[in-house]
């Protein structure tokens, strides 16, 4: 289990609502930072994730390294949260 | 494959391929009737519908409905009645005469009938630039991506129901839009009244008969359009770039398999919505001759559906899991 998740979203993102919705699947909670409602925090999620998209998901693992995955990816997310 | 190993996978009633409008819409009423019901989705549960900001001509919503809102509804909908979603992906299909034999993500499922319903996706436009600045500036979301875009410029490609639709929804953040459309304007009469409110307000210019020839990037970002209009090289100088120039099927998955396809990639199917090989059904977006609304995608789901019915009742009992 990921020592933390933290997922970039805007309240119009059908993709964001998907990433949420399997975490809570799996049963892993998640920090949101919500870009229309923190646009100030907008850079950071283009530079952690390379890409003017959301949803950016960001999980940190128990040794502390990252893992940033892009849009509603499963392939990857998937094991990232394992 | 001997017996033990044959009844060691699971099997289904039905399974869905795709949770879009017409899956969703089907589900509802196969579990209605009973009939146990698994949905694959390997993307957005409500399909295109659920990232389109509004969806202004579905009946029953005198001012409009949100597309994420209506495919939240249509999953809770089917939910309800028993129908089970997995987020996963179905990668082959194979006839064994009663049972269809599905390779998926979550391993080997047989199932008495199969519902395709993959729907589409957004198509490229193939132009140079495009691919490289993809989500560095070349976008196809406008509610995963506009916010991205406050105070800025943006030019969005294409002239028809969605690109119109998009475009009013991004002048909420930009500055600027420059509509580029190939030839004329095809969105539906209201939508071009809506649009010309936003043309009267300074916001969109709209540039007919223009053919996008390259995206341009400086520092791995878009820096500006170029196009070509009457026989002229013309440019947009823009923050980025939404491109909505019609539907992709979601059919790459069938190209192995005995179904049939049309040169398009949508698959074929007959009156009863049944494809060449019998229990497998089609509905929605992906299915050859369809109209590509969601209004006709939930008609075709309970279409299906029903239809479903008829053929397994026609066939052995449902199982018991």
């Amino acid at each position: 289990m990921p020592k933390n998740i933290t997922i970039f979203t805007t309240n119009t993102c059908g993709y964001c609502v998907m990433v949420k919705k399997y975490l809570t699947a799996k049963g892993l909670g998640y920090e949101e930072v919500n870009l229309d409602q923190s646009p100030h925090r907008q850079a950071e999620a283009l530079s952690l994730s390379g890409a003017m998209t959301v949803p950016v998901t960001v999980v940190t693992k128990n040794d502390d390294t990252r893992e940033v995955i892009v849009g509603y990816n499963l392939a990857r997310l998937a094991p990232a949260v394992a | 494959m001997d017996e033990a190993a044959v009844q060691d996978i699971p099997t289904h009633d039905v399974i869905m391929i795709g949770a879009g409008p017409a899956a969703l819409s089907a589900a509802i009423y196969t579990t209605r009737e009973d009939i146990e019901t698994l949905l694959f989705e390997r993307g957005v549960i409500g399909g295109l519908a659920a990232v389109t900001d509004k969806i202004d001509n579905y009946p029953g919503f005198p001012d409009g409905v949100e597309g994420l809102n209506l495919a939240q509804d249509l999953q809770k909908q089917a939910e309800r009645f028993g129908a089970v979603i997995e987020l996963g992906e179905v990668t082959a299909i194979e006839d064994e005469g009663e049972f269809k034999r599905l390779e998926t993500t979550s391993g080997t499922m047989r199932a008495r009938a199969v519902l395709i319903a993959t729907g589409s996706d957004y198509k490229k436009i193939g132009v140079p630039g495009e691919l490289e600045l993809y989500g560095r500036g070349v976008h196809y979301c406008a509610t995963c991506d506009g916010a991205f875009y406050r105070g800025k410029t943006l030019a969005v490609i294409g002239g028809g129901n969605s690109a119109v639709q998009e475009a009013m929804f991004l002048t909420r953040f930009t500055t600027h839009i420059d509509l580029v459309v190939r030839s004329t304007i095809k969105a539906s009469d209201v939508l071009q009244q809506d649009l010309q409110k936003f043309v009267d307000d300074g916001k969109i210019t709209i540039h007919l008969g223009t053919i996008t020839d390259e995206i341009v990037g400086v520092d791995n970002a878009v820096d500006k359009v170029m196009a070509t209009k009457d026989g002229q090289k013309v440019e947009f100088k823009v923050d980025g770039v939404f491109v909505f120039v019609g539907l992709s099927p979601n059919s790459q998955f069938l190209k192995d398999t005995p179904v049939e396809l049309d040169e398009v990639g949508l698959v074929l199917s007959n009156e009863d919505l049944q494809t060449n090989l019998p229990g497998v059904f089609v509905a929605g977006d992906i299915r050859s001759g369809a109209t590509m609304q969601v209004a006709s995608a939930v008609g075709e789901g309970a279409t299906a559906a029903l239809k479903i019915r008829e053929y397994l009742e026609g066939r052995a009992h449902p199982v018991q899991n």
